[in-house]
């Protein structure tokens, strides 16, 4: 009895061993949170919006050989996740990539390249700001998942309590109106903050002055990379026109965006995935308070943006399966639209890039918040994608946060951050 | 005949030795072994990454040699410099305060009532984690209902923007690791008091010495073991300092608060110059081996061996 139980374990652990082994392993590497990854559920555990995981679910049904392990790693840690998975050799096969790091992915060999059935079809149906995301040298190098760019939230309240009832159209007419929405207390510091810039965090500097750039008709660099056109006139009106409202009183250094949900900040730059936060904070007050409109410009429309994009990564021992599953996620037709656009609409609450998406999601799309962000669409520029991105960005974000500060003028601040990137630039562009 | 005794006997001597050798060996192995692997071999390996434009994502062989660049680069460059002055001045003002504090609130609860108890009290930071330091003293410091605000306004003072004006910022971060760090060096200087007997202070005062002489002439200079001690590490520690800087002062011009260690790891992982950034690494390995060097010959130049 015994050696016949024993043997029937044996057979079993053989039996389970091989079909384990038989199986192709995907590591799906994502920077999303748990909700995002196990699905939103109701108070009885029901799944009130799918996750990543259902998909993976759903897909493992229909191919039993293949078994996909998701690995979500905070935004702040991915960058470090993929370095050290690569030097460790225990890499991922797919992940979602943040656009301003695939120059460098690339170069260092890092990814697969795309096969030309989904370059084809990423460039017929996906919205040109994130085509632009994931393309780096002309080539398209993943198939982008999530766009986000920027609007101007306001406080209606506040504004209508200081006689406005409209947002500013203009960045003169914001001057004007955000010193009128300040107030301070006795002791001089600010108790509400007409406009709130956010100091700590390069995309918060860094994203909204490009915004202004573009508006002003300027951009960043020259097209082939060999220079940074940072003391371009455009450049210096576009850090100047942000200085204005910290000579007027309107914000200082210590403001900060995460001050609007608590009725602190009349006005902020902000990204779409933002939504969540603001409905928290002002919960059954959110309709009435939230405002939304685009960034008031310059010379033009013109808001900044960004692109995730997932990738394979080249070293994968299991490429055409990851390849595969990437195609049922992002690109197969589900019923009008794409597992990865429902989820980004459904969950995320991220605008998904697929033109067939931001048609079939119009009901997502289309509430007082994420509407303004879909229509500015047309006038969002992608955030370069150039070599050494983050080590810019940063070194951008310090000398505006200098000026900021006042401890430079907009003129010096942007020509000392352009000998620094020129300095970048000539090792990889010359 | 006694030579031909010492002969013999030295020559088994040695005989011995040399037998007992290997197994003097077998028993250094063991911490041979993990000294070389968690300290040698990483301190070779960041010197070799240190001459190499590296990021990372490729394998190290394929890096291209740089030699010393990255080393000129960082000695050239004014920010790091900025930095390196910004870590000194930092590992200066916390060293030397954290140590007086200490030593006066050691004398002060030494011989006090409920001793015990102030030294837990004093002691409860050393226990904290630093990121939870700098978020609750974030809160102490901010500009509009901050603690600190708030007494200086009953005072008609104006509010001092402690973690963003770029003139503060520091300093306001040195508070905190003072703060921080007393009660570390306050337990460490009670042991030391503990040590020092009872007969000099009593014959000091038949001599007719006051306190303030008996701290000067007696506890300070029988301490200077235990304040070498303290000074030493102090600075080892304070030259590494990352997580309350980097926790406080996010807000504030990089530049004014950021230190070496804080460079290093966004050098490293942000701008993926795993080269620029070992050479940072080890510069400051040299900065602080250098510092620790001078503090021992001062304090050796006094007469003070007790680190040894």
């Amino acid at each position: 009895m015994k050696k016949s139980l024993l043997l029937l374990v044996l057979v079993l652990c053989v039996f389970l061993s091989f079909s384990a082994f038989g199986k192709t392993k995907l590591i799906f590497a994502v920077h999303w949170s748990d909700y995002q990854v196990e699905g939103v559920k109701d108070e009885n555990g029901n799944i009130v919006a799918k996750g990543l995981r259902q998909y993976v679910e759903e897909y493992q049904k229909l191919n039993p050989d293949v078994e996909i392990e998701i690995q979500s790693v905070p935004f702040d840690d991915y960058l470090k996740r993929i370095l050290i998975s690569h030097t460790s050799g225990v890499i991922a096969d797919i992940y979602v990539l943040y656009s301003l790091w695939g120059v460098q992915l690339v170069d260092s060999g890092i990814l697969d390249q795309v096969p030309k059935d989904i370059a084809d079809k990423v460039k017929a149906n996906f919205a040109k700001v994130a085509v632009d995301g994931a393309t780096i040298d002309k080539a398209i190098w993943g198939i982008p998942v999530e766009v986000a760019n920027y609007a101007l939230v306001y406080n209606k309240k506040l504004l209508q309590e200081a006689g406005f009832n409209e947002p500013p159209k203009t960045w003169d007419e914001l001057v004007a109106m955000a010193p009128k929405l300040t107030k301070r207390n006795p002791d001089g510091t600010v108790a509400q903050y007409g406009f709130a810039f956010l100091s700590g965090w390069d995309s918060a500097v860094v994203h909204p002055f490009l915004a202004l750039l573009h508006s002003n008709g300027g951009k960043p660099f020259k097209d082939d990379f060999s220079e940074s056109l940072l003391t371009s006139k455009e450049a210096v009106e576009a850090l100047e026109a942000e200085l204005k409202l910290f000579k007027n009183g309107a914000t200082d250094p210590a403001a900060s965006v995460w001050g609007f949900p608590s009725g602190k900040v009349a006005m902020m730059i902000m990204a779409p995935w933002y939504e969540s936060a603001l409905k928290l904070g002002f919960k059954d007050q959110y309709e009435q308070t939230v405002g939304v409109a685009p960034i008031p410009y310059l010379k033009k429309p013109a808001t900044a943006g960004y692109t995730w994009f997932i990738a394979v990564d080249s070293a994968s021992k299991n490429k055409k399966a990851a390849w595969d599953f990437i195609r049922w996620m992002t690109l197969e037709n589900a019923g009008g639209f794409t597992r990865m656009g429902e989820l980004m609409a459904k969950n995320i609450g991220s605008i998904p890039p697929s033109k067939s998406d931001l048609a079939f999601f119009k009901n997502e799309l289309n509430d007082l918040y994420t509407s303004v962000f879909v229509k500015e669409l047309d006038n969002t520029y992608q955030e370069p994608n150039v070599a050494q991105g983050q080590e810019i960005k940063t070194i951008l974000m310090r000398e505006i946060i200098e000026a900021w500060n006042g401890r430079k003028s907009a003129e010096k601040a942007l020509s000392d951050a352009k000998k620094e990137i020129d300095k970048i630039l000539a090792e990889f562009y010359k | 005949m006694r030579g031909v005794f010492t002969l013999t006997h030295s020559s088994k001597k040695r005989k011995s030795l040399e037998k007992n050798t290997g197994a003097g060996y077998l028993f250094l192995a063991p911490a041979l072994v993990f000294y070389s692997l968690f300290f040698i071999y990483p301190v070779i390996f960041s010197f070799v990454v240190s001459t190499k434009r590296w990021n990372m994502l490729v394998p190290l062989s394929r890096a291209r040699n740089v030699g010393f660049s990255e080393y000129s680069y960082l000695l050239k460059d004014q920010m790091f410099l900025g930095i390196l002055g910004n870590t000194l001045l930092y590992a200066l003002a916390t060293v030397s305060s954290t140590i007086v504090i200490a030593l006066i609130l050691a004398a002060l609860i030494n011989n006090a009532k409920l001793s015990v108890l102030w030294r837990f009290i004093y002691f409860t930071p050393v226990v904290t984690p630093q990121v939870a330091i700098g978020t609750i003293w974030g809160y102490l410091y901010r500009p509009n209902n901050g603690l600190f605000n708030s007494i200086l306004k009953i005072f008609g003072i104006k509010p001092v923007y402690w973690l963003t004006d770029a003139n503060v910022a520091l300093i306001s971060i040195i508070i905190t690791a003072v703060w921080a760090g007393i009660g570390g060096s306050m337990l460490i200087i009670t042991a030391g008091l503990k040590n020092i007997p009872q007969d000099y202070y009593d014959a000091a005062k038949i001599d007719g010495a006051g306190p303030f002489r008996q701290f000067f002439y007696i506890t300070v200079p029988l301490l200077s073991p235990t304040l070498l001690f303290l000074t030493a590490t102090g600075f080892i520690g304070a030259w590494q300092v990352f997580d309350l800087p980097f926790t406080m002062g996010r807000n504030a011009p990089a530049r004014s608060v950021m230190t070496v260690s804080w460079y290093v790891y966004e050098t490293a992982f942000q701008s993926l110059r795993m080269g620029r950034a070992s050479a940072g690494a080890f510069l400051l390995f040299c900065v602080i081996f250098g510092f620790t060097l001078i503090i021992l010959w001062l304090f050796r130049r006094g007469g003070i061996k007790g680190y040894e």
